[in-house]
């Protein structure tokens, strides 16, 4: 297919195509697909900015999954990884075959190679790491939420803003995800009327807890199932939900109320398996959240309800619900439909935009099929080097020592970067969380106070 | 032997008077100089920027600095030694950087420099701002060429001078392939023409302030 034909390869395939299928197919309405503008097959797939040398700190399953992530980047070299507990530095080792291990991160963080560190560990453990990693010079990817506490998150956004030379990107993934940017500016755009409700739900059925061979190892890595050490669900998951539609609705909560309890895995842990909680936003809009670990129905999903359609969030796949008095927005006839019981999903596919179409931004071979988090990731290792290569031409050009001129500098290559969560949106996102899970604790409605979200 | 004892102080103040008009003073570059290119293609015009001049420009004593100070047209002595990292070099999409930056052979080449060759007075100085005409050698891409512009000089905050100019130059002319990036399905063509313009901002070192 000669590319420059693209406008029309629809047609023309529907002209070629002879089977019954492909006839049926476009009779039922063809989905509009980011295929249509495929670049050249031979284009090779490049590194989107130059190498930034990594090394990641915890290496839990979280960490190891984030070594896996980086593993497949080609401008991501690991160079560095760092856990205290042997056999996870072992399994790390054997992920990033070419970095050094390290049992304590001080001497990770002494090494001068590392110029970015991806830190996993346990949300308790982040505030000295990160204050470490920082004052050490290195650029931070920090898993959200950010702290266990309001201090601790307050510190590590403090010491976040404060490290001009640092690239400090929170681990909210969907924040970088084009799919909830496609997203974003269709619900911003009023495509699905005026939102009155929200909700979204996470259901899976397992313990959380996991085997160790000591006993002392075993509290150690079950840090999430004692409230010592952990905000629950909400925090460690709800919050990535939250967040996103918080961000869709443009709104902060202005309270919350919380249920939970321990309902099924009664095993000595003070961390409710089940969970409920409504957000109060400006205007009256409610939000409600449940998560429960004994049971999996309909696993995990985000919901928006607007007075035109009703938008559902799977993963990387979406949908619209209209209301049959709602506005014909055109493309809708020909887009992609799945049937939910009684109801109509009607596909919304990023790339079925007309911009995607025009080439304005790359278009993936498969849309949005990769992780949340080797999209963050890229944006981390992307726009670390943004940061230090500016730091680099300004330090090179000018007098180091205005920081004035080199924050406004810097501050001016932001267009340049991709899209992140930065210090701003995960201390947010942490103390929305900590507070609801204070509220799901004590089965409480607690209003959102204005100098909580003050850095 | 009168003679001799007069001229002896007259040669030494001679000396005196022409090592005083060698001494160059110097101004370094500053924060808050900007670089702009602008360029057309068949689809929009687009803009790349950078904020980030380096270098040094040296004066002799004769250099009307001063924002007072008078001077008559012609050459002046004046040393500018410039760079530009291309990667500094920024349009708002990331996508279309990377294109520019291949273009510009950045890997290879990753400054622009500047080299002042000649630079005159056009007319007397008077007033804040001063008009020159300037050739320089200007590389880009690993190709040097000689350029000619117009310079206005701003000399009214004591201690600082302030550059600014435009000129057109060809891609072609540098080696440079005015890009057809495979993203646009080689329908975006860039034109062949850019214009370059800065305003560089230099001053005295602290210390000497």
């Amino acid at each position: 297919m000669n590319p420059q034909d693209s406008s029309d390869f629809n047609r023309r395939d529907f002209l070629k195509g002879t089977s019954l299928a492909t006839l049926m197919a476009a009779m039922g309405g063809v989905p509009l697909r980011a295929e249509d503008a495929k670049p050249a097959a031979d284009a090779p797939k490049k590194a989107s900015s130059p190498p930034v040398n990594c090394a990641v700190i915890g290496c839990g399953l979280r960490g190891r999954e984030i070594l896996n992530t980086l593993a497949v980047m080609p401008n991501a070299p690991v160079v560095a990884v760092c856990d205290h507990y042997a056999p996870f530095l072992n399994r790390a080792k054997t992920a990033a075959p070419k970095a050094e291990g390290y049992g304590d991160y001080k001497k990770l963080l002494a090494n001068q190679a590392v110029q970015a560190v991806l830190i996993a560990t346990p949300t308790h453990q982040h505030r000295e790491i990160t204050e470490a990693a920082l004052q050490a010079g290195k650029h931070v990817y920090l898993e959200a939420p950010l702290a266990h506490s309001l201090d601790d998150a307050r510190a590590i956004a403090r010491a976040a803003q404060a490290a001009l030379k640092s690239n400090f990107q929170a681990g909210l993934q969907m924040r970088s995800d084009p799919q909830r940017h496609f997203l974003l500016q269709f619900i911003r755009s009023g495509a699905a009327g005026k939102a009155v409700s929200a909700r979204a739900q996470w259901h899976k059925k397992e313990s959380w807890r996991r085997a160790a061979p000591s006993p002392e190892r075993e509290q150690e890595l079950n840090w999430r199932l004692s409230s010592a050490t952990s905000n629950g669900l909400i925090a460690e998951v709800g919050l990535h939900q939250l967040d996103v539609l918080g961000w869709f609705l443009k709104a902060r909560p202005v309270a919350v109320t919380g249920f939970g309890g321990v309902l099924h895995w009664s095993d000595g842990r003070d961390v409710p398996d089940t969970i409920q909680a409504v957000f109060e936003f400006p205007g009256g809009t409610l939000l409600s959240y449940d998560a429960t670990l004994a049971n999996s129905f309909d696993a995990d999903y985000e919901m928006i309800y607007g007075t035109d359609s009703a938008v559902m969030i799977r993963a990387n796949k979406a949908w619209m619900f209209k209301e049959v008095d709602s506005p014909l927005l055109g493309w809708e006839v020909y887009a992609r439909k799945d049937e939910f019981y009684k109801e109509t999903g009607i596909a919304l596919v990023a790339n079925a935009t007309k911009i995607v179409a025009q080439g304005d931004k790359p278009v993936e071979d498969a849309p949005y099929a990769n992780t949340s988090l080797s999209y963050a990731l890229e944006a981390f290792i992307s726009n670390t080097y943004v940061v230090l290569s500016g730091v680099e031409d300004f330090v090179a050009s000018f007098n180091p020592n205005d920081t004035a001129a080199l924050k406004e500098y810097l501050a001016g290559l932001a267009k340049s970067k991709l899209p992140a969560a930065g210090w701003p949106e995960g201390y947010e996102a942490t103390v929305i969380a900590i507070k609801a899970n204070e509220a799901i604790l004590k089965k409480q409605r607690i209003t959102f106070e204005k100098e909580w979200f003050q850095v | 032997m009168k003679l001799k004892t007069f001229s002896v102080p007259v040669v030494a103040l001679l000396l005196a008077g022409s090592l005083t008009a060698q001494t160059m003073t110097r101004y370094e570059a500053q924060p808050g100089s900007k670089m702009k290119i602008e360029g057309t293609s068949t689809v929009h015009d687009w803009t790349v920027e950078s904020g980030i001049i380096g270098g040094s420009v040296e004066v002799d004593a004769a250099f009307p600095a001063e924002p007072d100070a008078k001077a008559a047209p012609g050459k002046v002595n004046v040393r500018v030694q410039t760079a530009l990292p291309v990667r500094s070099l920024k349009s708002g999409t990331k996508a279309m950087d990377d294109v520019m930056h291949e273009a510009m052979k950045m890997t290879a080449h990753p400054k622009i420099e500047y080299r002042l060759t000649e630079m005159t007075l056009k007319e007397p100085a008077s007033g804040p701002v001063l008009n020159f005409e300037t050739k320089g050698e200007l590389t880009l891409a690993g190709a040097t060429n000689t350029i000619s512009m117009p310079v206005t000089v701003d000399r009214s905050e004591k201690g600082k001078l302030k550059f600014r100019g435009t000129t057109s130059v060809k891609m072609t002319s540098f080696g440079i392939k005015p890009p057809a990036p495979s993203l646009g399905l080689g329908l975006i063509r860039t034109g062949d023409d850019v214009k370059l313009t800065f305003e560089w901002k230099t001053a005295l070192p602290a210390k000497t302030l």
